[in-house]
Parts: structure tokens; sequence; C-alpha cells
């Protein structure tokens, strides 16, 4: 019989490792093949299809605006710092900042972007606005 | 050993492992200043393509932290992922040269600036001593500012009495010049960006616009959107990312566009699609051989170009090449877009004439939207090398070296004695690395360009480089460019945004780049290096007498008044205040030019002008349109080497990859070069994706990585050239168009076996 206190401490060191292993897991596996770690598309068409296939149809992917852009790499290299979720202020203004004061002047400033408009699924093919659903 | 906890105890746990997640991923918001903003934003152009995007430079503390798009330049804020990563490259200052080095036994050794300026100058002098002028020789870039083309031009050409200046640019928009040149009597584009806003059809041939004019093909791909009767038509043999939006992709045999345009001109004639209104008041045919004839004789020339005819040499079917061409000419504004599919080929101008011909045939020209529009790869080919007339047969603002009038009247300009220009034109971008491979010319000032890679069927030039007797000043930033291996002087070029001046993009943009930060190191900018070799030269100072960048332009600005260039208008203190003006611009209250040629928008041509348009270039103020017959390229596939091999670009990189392979997400978007191959011929091979595949051509040979995909037809390979461990040129040929003198890398013969 495991005493009380061993057993809070097994669940506390438990929740550290999955704590960890969500955090730190994408980017173990982004150490497999570090030299083409940019051509994310190549392997997150398997990993990740439905997000892949949304960024491919949509206006990001046809003009290639690479998941690196926004993203920018899990070891954090390059002009962009990794996010899952992109800041609005470092990425999306790289491009949209036009656009960005526009939409301020005229109807205020939502404080992120992605309420209203979809960052992968910006089809050409359907409506512009329809918010992406997939989490995978 | 059992342990009793209960559901509520496990549910805090799981609480808490799940706070400490979302710590990781909390969604942040626009309100608020971003971490790390800038101090300021500096005004520039992107470092890369011929789109010539605006960016705003963002420094903190005196680095460059980030870029953005310009607003208010014509890419309207956006990016691609290129100049995206410029922060990156810029910051690579481990990989730069940051002060001059003298190549002693083979390897390069630190020296001053005065120790490596007077080397070079003694290399100089010496030869022009012994052999004379024409045994010196510039090669420079379009990715060099105009003030620097425009410098060196005039102390070879008017300081040391040497026509032998050239540059990159006639590796890739010598026939687009040459089109221009033959068909309107001036070179540059009619029309402008404007005018992808307008059209209803879009032509692009040889061109893959989505990887390397980005933003542009956005700007296509939104007007699609915003119309989708808009129709694309996409022709290339490659099936690549641009004809994701294309209603027709035509694929064809290398080489055969030639007889495809003329068919497609045959189609137009007999559905009855041509305008006879507009080619009657404004089009001369000639033949091939320069003889002005009529449109009878032009109808008689095309009957070796019916289609069906078109379809045995092209592999297109008759009934595709009646479809374009009539959705070409039915469309209400027709813009065709073009790269280096057409100009880097044996053909090149040809194939820009019969482009040209379709809209001088149909009259889609001058009207928004409708027109016949080169797209420039690098950019600062139009406005650095191009305008400035820095190529050997060239002057400043389309005069040329061979005509006296046209050299007396830049001599009045400069100020110059009259017949200091030397009336003969220099050698050409291969004729030239030739004569320095030989050892006939002794000294070269080679300056941001990388020709170790860049030049085609390079093992004879990297060869003729190792010589003895002759001597190479390479000026630089990156240590690592391939032609750093062979120069006897590497001096520290100051980069990007380390320095300020003109870039003229594709379409006849002019746009200042302002300087964001001190050049690194002991680095100059090429201006300074360029002045500092003059005054040494001993050129007349009344002849170099500029103290500045400011000064060059300002001079450059008054002697393209007296010319249809005039861009007078364009201040410096005009330059700063706005995002690019397009030339002509001849006041400083002129908003720039869209159309060419049209009357009412070229200053050019009297408000009063009889005609709509006057093509004022030619004699009669007419266009011309050349009975091009289709000619094959310079090294068809044959028994022996039955495939083709076309090289290019990809998104990822820019040319030789000495930029964009310090941004580390760049080199891992792209690390190494690969072989594109054609499902089927991979199949035939027993090649799979990612086996090694060699590639032989009758030059070299050389073990690719295979990519097999439907993107290349079969019988094509394509391999792109920015990797320097992988040098594609070793396996292309220098065979050039005897027009335009650019070389044909687009196709040669090569033959692959699985390795």
């Amino acid at each position: 019989m495991v005493p009380a206190k061993t057993g809070w401490i097994i669940l506390v060191v438990i929740s550290l490792v999955l704590w960890v292993s969500f955090s730190w897991a994408g980017q173990i596996k982004h150490l497999v093949a570090p030299d083409s770690a940019a051509d994310c598309y190549a392997c997150h068409k398997k990993a990740t299809p439905i997000i892949a296939e949304n960024w491919y149809e949509s206006k990001h992917g046809v003009i290639l605006v690479k998941c690196f852009v926004c993203h920018g790499q899990p070891d954090g290299q390059g002009s962009v710092p990794w996010a899952v979720s992109p800041d609005p202020r470092i990425v999306c203004t790289k491009c949209h900042d036009p656009a960005i004061k526009r939409m301020k002047a005229k109807f205020g400033l939502a404080p992120k972007c992605y309420t209203c408009h979809p960052f992968h699924q910006n089809s050409l093919h359907h409506r512009a606005y329809s918010k992406s659903q997939s989490k995978k | 050993m059992s342990m009793k906890l209960t559901r509520r105890e496990v549910l805090k746990s799981a609480a808490a492992a799940s706070a400490f997640m979302a710590l990781n991923g909390t969604l942040p918001d626009l309100a608020g200043a971003a971490p790390g903003e800038p101090d300021k934003w500096v005004k520039a152009v992107c470092r890369f393509c011929g789109t010539g995007c605006g960016v705003m430079i963002g420094v903190k503390n005196g680095k460059v932290v980030t870029v953005k798009g310009d607003p208010n330049n014509h890419n309207q804020g956006f990016i691609c992922l290129k100049g995206a990563e410029l922060p990156s490259i810029v910051n690579a200052t481990k990989s730069r040269v940051t002060r001059p080095y003298i190549r002693k036994n083979g390897q390069l050794e630190p020296a001053s600036w005065d120790e490596a300026m007077d080397l070079v100058v003694s290399k100089f002098k010496a030869a022009i001593k012994e052999h004379g002028p024409t045994s010196v020789a510039y090669y420079g870039s379009g990715q060099a500012l105009t003030e620097e083309s425009y410098l060196a031009n005039k102390i070879w050409k008017a300081g040391l009495r040497c026509n032998n200046v050239e540059g990159n640019p006639r590796l890739c928009m010598a026939s687009a010049v040459g089109g221009y040149y033959t068909s309107f009597g001036k070179d540059e584009p009619i029309g402008c960006y404007d005018d992808i806003d307008a059209a209803t059809c879009f032509f692009i041939i040889g061109a893959n616009m989505s990887e390397c004019h980005p933003i542009l093909f956005k700007r296509v791909a939104a007007r699609k959107q915003a119309d989708p009767n808009v129709k694309i038509i996409v022709v290339d043999p490659r099936k690549t990312n641009t004809a994701r939006i294309a209603d027709i992709h035509v694929s064809f045999k290398p080489g055969t566009d030639l007889a495809i345009l003329n068919a497609m001109a045959y189609v137009i004639i007999d559905e009855e699609l041509d305008n006879p209104r507009f080619y009657n008041k404004y089009v001369n045919f000639m033949t091939n051989d320069k003889k002005k004839v009529d449109f009878k004789a032009y109808q008689k020339f095309l009957q070796d170009y019916t289609p069906e005819k078109a379809e045995k040499i092209s592999g297109v079917p008759a009934d595709t090449i009646r479809k374009i061409a009539k959705i070409f000419a039915e469309s209400s504004a027709t813009m065709s877009l073009w790269t280096m599919g057409l100009n880097q080929r044996i053909r090149g101008v040809w194939a820009n004439n019969l482009t040209t011909n379709l809209h001088l045939l149909t009259g889609h020209l001058g009207k928004p939207g409708a027109t016949n529009f080169s797209l420039t790869g690098q950019p600062n080919a139009c406005g650095g090398v191009r305008d400035t007339g820095s190529l050997c047969h060239l002057l400043p603002a389309g005069r040329m070296i061979k005509k006296a009038k046209d050299r007396a009247a830049l001599e009045k300009q400069w100020g110059l004695k009259p017949g200091t220009i030397a009336p003969k034109p220099g050698l050409h971008t291969i004729a030239l690395w030739n004569a320095f491979s030989e050892g006939k010319i002794k000294a070269m000032f080679v300056l941001c360009t990388n020709p170790a890679q860049s030049l085609p069927n390079v093992n004879m030039y990297t060869e003729g480089m190792k010589r003895k007797d002759n001597f190479m000043v390479l000026s630089e930033p990156f240590m690592d460019a391939e032609t750093v291996k062979y120069c006897d002087v590497l001096l520290p070029a100051a980069f990007w945004c380390e320095k300020r001046g003109v870039y003229g993009c594709t379409e006849r943009r002019y746009s200042l780049l302002m300087q964001a930060i001190d050049p690194i190191g002991e680095c100059r900018p090429d201006v300074d290096i360029l002045l500092d070799f003059a005054k040494r030269m001993g050129v007349d100072p009344k002849v170099i007498p500029f103290k500045n960048v400011d000064d060059i332009w300002d001079e450059w600005r008054e002697v393209s008044s007296a010319t249809p260039y005039n861009f007078k208008g364009m201040t410096r203190a005009r330059q700063e205040k706005e995002s690019g003006i397009r030339w002509p611009c001849p006041t400083e209250d002129h908003p720039g030019t869209c159309h060419r040629y049209v009357r009412g928008e070229d200053p050019n041509i009297p408000k009063d002008y009889k005609n709509k348009m006057w093509f004022y270039g030619t004699k009669d103020g007419k266009a011309r349109l050349w009975m091009r017959p289709y000619a094959p390229a310079a090294e068809e596939p044959d028994a022996k080497y039955p495939m083709v091999l076309t090289t290019g670009r990809v998104i990822d990189h820019w040319h030789t990859g000495t930029m964009t392979m310090k941004s580390p997400v760049l080199r891992r978007s792209f690390p190494n070069a690969y072989v594109e191959v054609n499902i089927d011929d991979a199949k035939k091979h027993g090649i799979k994706n990612g086996d090694n595949v060699l590639l032989e051509t009758r030059r070299d040979k050389m073990i690719f990585q295979a990519k097999v995909s439907d993107v290349c037809r079969p019988g094509l390979v394509f391999v792109p050239w920015f990797d320097k461990n992988l040098i594609i040129n070793k396996l292309t040929l220098n065979a050039f168009d005897k027009g335009s003198k650019q070389p044909e890398y687009k196709i040669c013969a090569v033959r692959i076996k699985k390795a």
C-alpha cells in the first residue's frame, strides 16, 4: 500500500511529464530531419492532413506563403519567432498592415485577427470568411 | 501496492497540467505594441526579384529586426517568403566579407584597403599600358544599384575609353531587350502592373510566376478571384504551381513555342479576330531578313504554321492551339507575361517578337489590361543596367555605341572631348568570359554577381579564372560565394540596406532604397569603391566629379532629360517622399507614366498628336511584326542524350543562394538541389522518389536526388540552380542568341540513369 503522500508525488510527476511532452514533443519530432525542417508541408501532409490541405487550397497555399512565414521554426531560428498561434502584431502585419489599419479605422480593432479571419482555410473556392473548424 | 485516489484528486491534477500547457499557448492580440517593436522604419525595396516590392525595414538599436511591405508602393504592403526572411540574411554577419583580401600563394590573405586598391589599379594600369583599353573589363549586375552601374559605365567608357562593360542581365534579359528593340525601336515595357488589374485574359508563357514573381502572381490570382470570367492560359513544359490558377495549361516540346505562337497568329486571322484597324495604322510587316512586306505576305508565311502543322512540331493538339488563340483574341484586354522560358534561348529575340506579334495583330496594346509585358528577373536589370546602357553595345538611355550621333550627344552632355567614347562596341558576356579564359582580357572588375556559379558551361570559365596571366577583382558581400574561390582580390561590399540608391523594377518604376544601418566591418558601398578606383586610376576628375551617390543620381536624371527616358522629375527629395515613380517623368509634378506610346499618357507625345499611339522609337512611328520561323534549339535531344535538361528557380532561393542560404528557414525549406523527373520517365528508368540519379550532358555529369512528379512533361528534367554544391551550370551549354547574345540555359540534351 503506497502512502497517500507518495501517490500525490507520482501524480504530480506524471502531470509534469505530460506537460513537458506536450510542449516539447513537437520540437523533438522536428529534430528527426533538421536539414529540411522548414519543408513543413512535406511531413504535415501526413501528420496533420486536414490543416495541410486547408492551407494548400487556401490563398496562402496558392501563393506559397509557406508555414514558416507565419509560424517560424520550432527551434526558433529565422526571422519569425516560433509560435503555434502566431502573434498578429509580428506576423500578420508584415503583409496585411494596410488592411489592419483600414479595419481599425472603420470598425475598431478586434484584438485577435483570427476571431474573424481564417488563417488556413482562406479559400479561393467558397465564401471568404468561414472559420476553420479543423484541429488536425 | 495500490493507491486510492478520488476522482476529484485526479481531475485537480489534470487541471493543473492543463494550466501549465495553456501558459505555453496564450493567444496574443493586436492591442499594444509588439514585442521588439522597431525604433524606426526605413523605406526600401526588396533585395530579390524584379517584382520590386517596396519594403519597410524595421530597425531597433541599430539592428534590422523585422521587415514588412511598403503600403505605398505597388505591392500595397505585401511581400513574399524571401522578402520576409531578409532580417536573418542581413544579420548573418559571420558569413560576410568584412575586410579586403589579396590572394597570395593560392590563399586569400587579409589586406588593407590601400594595399588591395593599389594592387587592383596597378594591374589595370599595366594591362592598359601594354595591351590597350580593350584588354580590361567590368562585369556588373542587375542587382547593383542604378548609381553603381551608371558610375561604372562612365568610368570605363568615358574614363578608360573601354567598352567592355557587361553584366549578368545579358544572361537573363538581353532577349527581351532585343525583342522590344526590334519590335518597337526602344527597350522596356509599354504597360505596367496596373494592367494586371484590368486584364480579362492572361497569357503566361515561359514564366513560373508563382515562384519567381510571387507578388505579381498574387495580383493575377486576385484579379481572377475578383472576376471569375477572367481567363488564364499557362504555356510551359512544366506544370508548375503557376498552373494551379490556369484555365488551360499547355505543355509543349521545349523550344517549339515559336511554332505555337505562329500557329496562334494563323488561327487569329483564320477566325477573323485580327484587328486591321490597328495594324494597318501602326504595324509594318517584316520578313526575317528585314524586308518590308504586306499583310498578304504574312498570311502566306503563316501557311507553314497551321494548327495541324504546329501540332506535329510541338506536340500540342491543334484544337488546343485553336482554343487558346481564340481566347487570346476574343478577350477584351489580353496581357502576356513571360520571363526566362522565352529569353534564355538561342531564339530568344524571336520568341519575344512572336509573342508581341499577337498583340500587334489583335490590337491588344495601349489600352488598360492589354499589353505585352516582359517580366524582369532581377531587381535592377531594368533601371540599373538596361536603362543606364551598361552593356557593351549601349550608352545611357537607349543610345548605341555604334551610332556616331548617339556618341556625340552623350559626349556633349558629359562634357567630353568629341571622340572620347570608342566607336567599336565591346565584348558581350560570353565573348568577354571566353576572352578572359583565353588570357586576352587581362584585368576584370566583377561586382555584385557570382559568375563561377551563374555562367553557362561554367567549368570552362572557372578554368579560365585559374589562369595566372589574368586578374580578377571581386566586390562581394558573402565569403562563401563560389567566385570568391577564384578572385585575386576580394573587396568587402556593403550589403543591401547598408547603402542608399535606386532600384528600377519590371514596370519602369524607380524606387529609392534608403540606408537602414551602417556598413559592417570595413565594408564600403560599391559607389565609394568605384569612385576610389576611378581616382586611383587617374580618371579625369571632370569626368567623374561625383562626391556621393546622390550626385550621380542627379547627373543621370539630367542625361535622361534629352531622351524619351526623361525622368528629370524624379528628384531625390521626391524619391524620399514617394514610394517609386514610373518613367517617363519629365517634371517634378508629373505623376509618372503608366502606358508608353499612348497619347495622353506618354509625356513624349504631344497632346494634340494626330494618332492615339506613336511608336516614336522607329523612323516611321510604326511597330514591327517580324516573321520569325520555327528553328530548333542549339542542342536538341538525340539518341545519345535523349532528354531535355532545363534549369530555373524555386521560390525559396534566389539565384546562387549566397543570400537565401543564410536564412536558416529558407535553407531548411529547400536544402539541396534535386532533379525533377516525370513519373513515366522515372518508371522507365527504374527510379523511385529519393533515388540518386546521374545526369550527363556533353559537358559534365552530376548526381542528384530524384523528385518524381507530374510537373515535368515526359522527356524533360528540371534542376534548380541555387545549390553551390551541385552547380547545374557545369552541365548547361553556352550557345547564345545571335541577336541578343543571351545563352540558352533552358534547353540542352541530357541522359539520366539511376545511380
